[in-house]
């Protein structure tokens, strides 16, 4: 059934979604994880997603996942030196290093996802309605 | 469960003889060809794979129910698909019973 390869593209779209939001979770998680030095200290990460280009698209989209190409990333930010002297991975200077999480950032993505999340399961709904529908015609004269 | 295919030739062709020698100014005895494969092929086909789809989203949702297996949504999305195939089998049936009372209240 045709139908599928609509169900298929939101649930890549869902997969990619679902994947920023576990991401996002991770670096809320270790906002507060000081590190022993400035090197050794959690890097935030993000998704990038990447779309596959349309004729390749097109081919897979009665097979395969296709639709999103998604990729891990660790951000390259400083982190956040805190003053702390009684900390025990504070340095000569009783500065603590925390990861370089922008909480900010993190939340909006976290929103911007969960949206996005809600945006692919309503179209996939749709074109569910749609299926439904087409399977209605010529029913009850 | 198969349904054979109700086929005319298949008796035929035990009567005809294999082949009869061409005569000369007349064309050869047409061969008989096997009969392609029939409606009721077709519906087995149609309710197997539909029952496949039914038995995989089932062994999915039992694997979620157990903690593991695929994401939920990619469960969710197969239980759906399950869901329409069956609806395109049943609507499938619904014709294909009109067509039969069609055919049965026809004046002979």
């Amino acid at each position: 059934m045709d139908y599928r390869a609509a169900f298929q593209i939101s649930a890549a779209g869902m997969a990619a979604e679902k994947l920023r939001l576990d991401v996002t979770a991770l670096n809320l998680a270790n906002m507060h994880a000081a590190g022993t030095s400035a090197e050794q200290v959690y890097r935030p990460q993000r998704v990038v997603t990447q779309t596959v280009s349309f004729s390749q698209q097109f081919g897979q989209l009665a097979g395969a996942m296709a639709g999103v190409q998604t990729t891990v990333v660790l951000q390259n930010v400083a982190p956040r030196m805190v003053y702390e002297p009684g900390h025990p991975y504070a340095n000569a200077k009783g500065m603590v290093a925390y990861p370089g999480v922008d909480n900010v950032t993190e939340m909006v993505t976290l929103n911007t996802a969960l949206r996005a999340y809600e945006a692919n399961v309503t179209a996939m709904n749709a074109a569910r309605t749609m299926a439904a529908r087409a399977l209605d015609i010529g029913g009850q004269q | 469960m198969s349904i054979e295919p109700v086929s005319l030739t298949a008796g035929l062709s035990a009567i005809l003889p294999a082949a009869t020698p061409a005569v000369d100014g007349f064309l050869p005895p047409a061969t008989v060809q096997q009969p392609a494969p029939g409606f009721g092929d077709m519906v087995t086909r149609g309710i197997d794979s539909v029952n496949d789809t039914l038995v995989k989203a089932d062994n999915e949702v039992r694997q979620v129910a157990a903690g593991g297996g695929p994401s939920l949504h990619e469960v969710m999305i197969h239980l759906e698909e399950a869901r329409l195939s069956f609806q395109l089998l049943a609507q499938v049936r619904n014709r294909l019973l009109d067509a039969y009372q069609e055919v049965m209240r026809m004046q002979v």
